[in-house]
Order: C-alpha cells, then structure tokens, then sequence
C-alpha cells in the first residue's frame, strides 16, 4: 500500500519530467521543418490538456475543442490586423473571448448532460467556423489571414509555448489537488451525488467549460503567431476529433497522458502523412480499439504495467 | 407569391432533413445513445447512388436501392461491431455509457471519411439527376423535376417507416424496447434484434437521403458534415427519441432557412438553425416534444 501511494503521488510530477524532455529535444532536432512539428504538436498538448480537464477529470464531453483555438486565433489575427494592437495583446486578447465565449455556452449547454452537451457543442462548433468562413470581407473566409510574427528564430517560439504548456500543467495539477479538483471530480463520478452533497454542478461544470475553452484559446492565439496565416481549417470537426484521438489513446483522467498522446499521435502523423496520408485511418481505428478494450489508455496500460511488477 | 415558393422549398428541404433525423432519434429513443457518425450513413450513400449509376451505368432509380441496402448494411455493421458492448455483459460501465458511443462513433465517422478519401479520392462526384426536367412551375411554386423526385421519395419511405413502426410486429416490437429495455425482453422481445433493425433502418434512410440529394449536393468525403449538423440540431429541437417531434423540427428548421435566407442573411442562414437551438435550450432543454426526463 505504501508503494502504491508513493507511485500515486509521483504520478502529478510526470507531466513536467515529460516537459522536461520536450525541453531537450532542440538539442538534437535542429531542422526548421522537425521544430515546426514539434510546435505544433505543442499547440495540441495544451488543447488536449484542457479537454482532458473537462472530458477526463469532469466528464462533460465537448465536441468544439478546436473551434475554441480557432477564436483564439482569430480574435489576435483581426485584432492585429485591423487595430494594430501588439501580438502580445493580441494573445491575452485571444484566451479572454475564448474563455468569455466559453463562459457563456457553458452557462447554457452545461444545464444539459450527455448527448445533448456533444451535440450543441458540435453544432457551435461547425457554425463558429462557418461565420469565420462566411465573412470574407473581413476575415478572408478560406483564404486565410496574415497574421505578423512575433520572433524570427523558431527556437524562441519552441521555449515561448513550451513555457506556456508547462505553466498550464503546473496550473492543472494545483487546481486538481485543490479542493475545485474535488468536485469536478465528484460530478464525473456522479453528478447526483455530488449535488446532494452540496457541490454546485452546474458553476463548477461551467468553471471548468470555461478554462478549457481558454487554454484552447491560448493554444490557438500562439499558434496563429507562430504559422503567420490563419484559415478556418483550425476548427474542423476533423481537428476536434484529432485532439479527441491524443486523449483517448494517451489515456484519459491523467496529467501526462494527453501530453503523450498529443506527441506522439502529431508527431506519427506527420511521418504517416509521408507514407501516404494514411494517418487519420490509422489513428481512428485505434481510438475504436483503445476505447473498446483499453479504457485508460497508454497512461492506463502504464500504470497498470508498473503495478503488476510492484505487486 | 415569393413566400409561398419559399414556404414550399423550406418544406421540402425539411422533408429530406427528416429522411437523417428520424433515423437519429430512433436510435437514441432505443439506445439512449447518439450517432456521431450518421453523416457518413449519407455520405456512403451518396457515393453508392453516384458510383452505381454514373460509373456502373445502371439506371438512378434502381441505383437508389443500392443506396439504400449499402447504408442498411454499414448501419448494421456498426451497431454489430460497436454498440453491442453498450448493453451485452458490460455490466459494470454504467458511468462511461454515453462517453463510450461519442467517442467510439466520432472515431467512427472520422474512419469513414478518410477511408473514402482514401479510396474513391478527395474529388466530388455529381450524381445523375432522377428526373431530368429543368426547373418547372407549378402553380406559383418554382421546383426542379430532381427535387420534385426526392421529396416525393423521400415521403414516402417517412411514411411507410412511421406505419412500420407503428402496425408492424418489428414496429411495435422496436416501441417496446425503447420504452423498457429489460420489460420487452422479459416479455420475449429481443433487444439486440430490435437495436439491429433500428440501425439498418437508420443508416438506410439517411443513405438514401444521400442518394436524392447526390444531383444537388456533389458526393466527396466531408460532404456528411452539413446534414449531420442539421439534424443533431433538429433532434435538440424535436425531442431526442420523439419520431412526431424530430419531422415536425424537421420541416419547421426547413421553413426557417428558406425565409431567413431572403429575408435576413443568406451568408448566415445555416446559423439560424443553431439560434434557435440556443433559445430553445435556454426555455425547454427536454425539446418540442420531449419529455423531461428524472434522475434517479
């Protein structure tokens, strides 16, 4: 039992010692190209961290997790673009209509449960990105938006959003040791019971809709510095279902395990794009299988691994 | 007389919006469980109808069963394969139902688009039109003989479907188990039977929805994304699992885009739909015609 909780509290300092390595990697990966996809793969570790904190740790399922990014996105790109605001203005602009567009849905579709919170998310989601797409005269509809960079050097963006993600994990972790983590995890176990014990589901569904939508926000505001044009792809459903994919198979309900599935699910898909565009088959299948027969996921099947060996 | 052509057209794009939404809250008035990859249903049976009689040649309308038995078929085949874990021997999962369905048939849905991407190619395909008549009058009501076909089609499997379901013994035998799993098989009802039926049935009208629509709307991998939208917004506003409902929201959503198209915006007209969606949420989350459901 005492190994088993020392293994338990070791778990929350895995994230960062994953973050860790992340932090070493542009000492051998040197290519632009190989950098770009290991931001990028970044951009999903921190909307993924945020879905998982609603879908894994509250059990509130949103289908719109990309559509948020692409506000984030937008909302620095116009600004930048037509009021000549800072990027850096333009980032904290990006997480606070995330978060405040966030805010609002949630005070709605949190008061439902289950499939009806998966459909109106998707619906939101689909439409968001149909308005973006539809009003070209001001955002350039599928053209895409340029939007200005904010350094030169893609080693400076590597250290600016890793810095970001880390900040979100070491946020995440406190917010789930903290009592808040207790009721959010109460309401995923059961929601009834939770609410006769005097938590209040429907602020706390809501707070934790809301700090997701924001850190997809964040994600999406530094990305669209980072590539320099935005388009409306950014909120496919495909790219929600993507980030879906890096929880599901990295493991839902733990810190590292949307890190790890983000990394390598991005990173695999680059490789597979090269082999033949194969990668969303690949990945879907598996997400089936995971789901099927391995809940928990990598993280999971880790655990689960290490606990053999320890009993 | 504008508005009643577009009264007209809005009832007949609402006709085939329910040919989707129908199946949809059928199989959650019998699963508790929504279909994430229904668009696909129509996107497969959009290229059934479109390969089957442009490239195989065969006549549209006896490529139109072909539509029909293909999404029969993937319907089965995905209540078979990944919905029977829901209720068979997995007693002890009670919590992760719900999370289980989203994302096995999201997977589902991405599985299909990429696979037909892969195979037939990212090109859209234009289906042959049904009847080849231009753009005729009736009355004052301006209609294509294509859209004229598909309504006329697509009403009639709505209606033979609502009779099915409500004189037949696989109709009432599918009612039973939607209103009590475990009642209808103790009275010697077969659930996974019914579910089955109800997935072949589902995944059949919205392949033919494809396949009517495929001289309209070009077949290509994606293209089940919109009308899958439409009508997860139609079954929120309908009621899930209320047949009445869902066709009423059906044509009522039909309605609403027609006019708001001319007379609001028509850059936004698919934005309507969620409008009201939100309003309605706000006022009566269990829907039109839903019944509010008790925790226990």
């Amino acid at each position: 039992m005492a190994r088993l909780r020392a293994l338990a509290s070791l778990t929350p300092w895995l994230p960062l010692a994953f973050l860790g390595v992340v932090a070493l990697l542009p000492l051998a990966v040197t290519d632009d190209y190989w950098l770009g996809v290991l931001v990028v793969s970044m951009y999903f570790a921190l909307i993924s961290s945020g879905w998982n904190l609603l879908a894994g740790y509250t059990g509130q399922f949103s289908l719109a997790p990309a559509a948020f990014a692409m506000i984030g996105a937008y909302t620095t790109g116009l600004l930048c673009t037509y009021a000549g605001i800072s990027p850096w203005l333009g980032i904290v602009a990006g997480v606070v209509a995330a978060a405040l567009i966030g805010m609002i849905l949630g005070r709605i579709v949190m008061r439902l449960s289950g499939p009806y919170l998966a459909l109106t998310t998707l619906s939101f989601a689909e439409i968001a990105r149909l308005v973006i797409a539809n009003s070209y005269s001001f955002t350039r509809g599928d053209l895409g938006l340029n939007v200005p960079g904010l350094f030169e050097s893609r080693t400076v963006y590597y250290y600016l959003v890793l810095g970001a993600l880390a900040a979100v994990q070491v946020g995440l972790m406190l917010l789930l040791r903290s009592p808040a983590g207790l009721y959010l995890r109460s309401i995923r176990d059961d929601e009834v019971a939770a609410a006769s014990r005097g938590v209040d589901v429907v602020f706390w569904k809501t707070a934790a809709f809301t700090l997701s939508t924001a850190v997809a926000g964040l994600a999406g505001a530094l990305y669209a510095h980072f590539s320099e044009l935005i388009s409306p792809e950014l909120g496919l459903i495909t790219q929600s279902g993507l980030v879906i994919c890096m929880v599901v198979i990295g493991g839902m309900g733990s810190l590292v395990g949307p890190l790890v599935g983000a990394f390598l699910v991005y990173v695999l898909s680059e490789v597979l794009r090269e082999v033949g565009g194969v990668q969303l088959i690949v990945f879907a299948l598996l997400v089936i299988l995971f789901a099927r027969f391995f809940r928990e996921g990598l993280a999971g099947l880790a655990r689960r691994a290490g606990l053999g060996k320890l009993a | 007389m504008l508005s009643v052509d577009l009264l007209a057209n809005g009832l007949i794009i609402g006709v085939l919006y329910a040919l989707m939404a129908v199946g949809l809250s059928l199989i959650f008035g019998i699963l508790k469980v929504v279909n994430f990859a229904h668009g696909e249903f129509y996107m497969l049976g959009s290229y059934a109808y479109t390969i089957a009689a442009a490239s195989l040649g065969i006549s549209p309308w006896l490529a139109l069963p072909v539509a029909i038995a293909v999404g029969g078929l993937v319907g089965w085949l995905t209540e078979r394969l990944l919905m029977r874990p829901l209720y068979a021997g997995y007693s002890s999962w009670g919590l992760m139902r719900d999370e289980y369905a989203v994302v096995v048939t999201f997977a589902f849905s991405i599985l299909l688009v990429n696979l037909v991407d892969k195979v037939v190619g990212p090109y859209s395909q234009r289906g042959p039109a049904l009847l080849d008549v231009p753009r005729m009058s009736l009355g004052p009501i301006m209609i294509s003989g294509q859209k004229l076909a598909a309504t006329g089609a697509g009403l009639v499997m709505i209606v033979a479907l609502a009779l099915a379901l409500r004189y037949t013994l696989w109709g009432k035998q599918i009612q039973a188990v939607a209103q009590n799993r475990l009642g209808a098989s103790l009275a010697g009802i077969d659930p996974a039977r019914a579910s089955s039926a109800v997935f072949s049935a589902a995944g059949a009208l919205a392949a033919l929805a494809g396949a009517l629509l495929a001289p309209i709307i070009n077949a290509s991998p994606d293209v089940g994304a919109f009308p899958a939208v439409k009508s997860y917004v139609i079954v929120v506003l309908g009621g899930m699992g209320s047949m009445p409902g869902s066709i009423l929201a059906s044509l009522a959503l039909g309605v609403l885009e027609s006019f708001g198209a001319v007379y609001v915006s028509y850059d936004y007209r698919d934005t309507f739909g969620l409008v009201i969606l939100i309003l309605v949420l706000l006022v009566r989350p269990q829907g039109l015609f839903g019944e509010r459901g008790r925790v226990v």
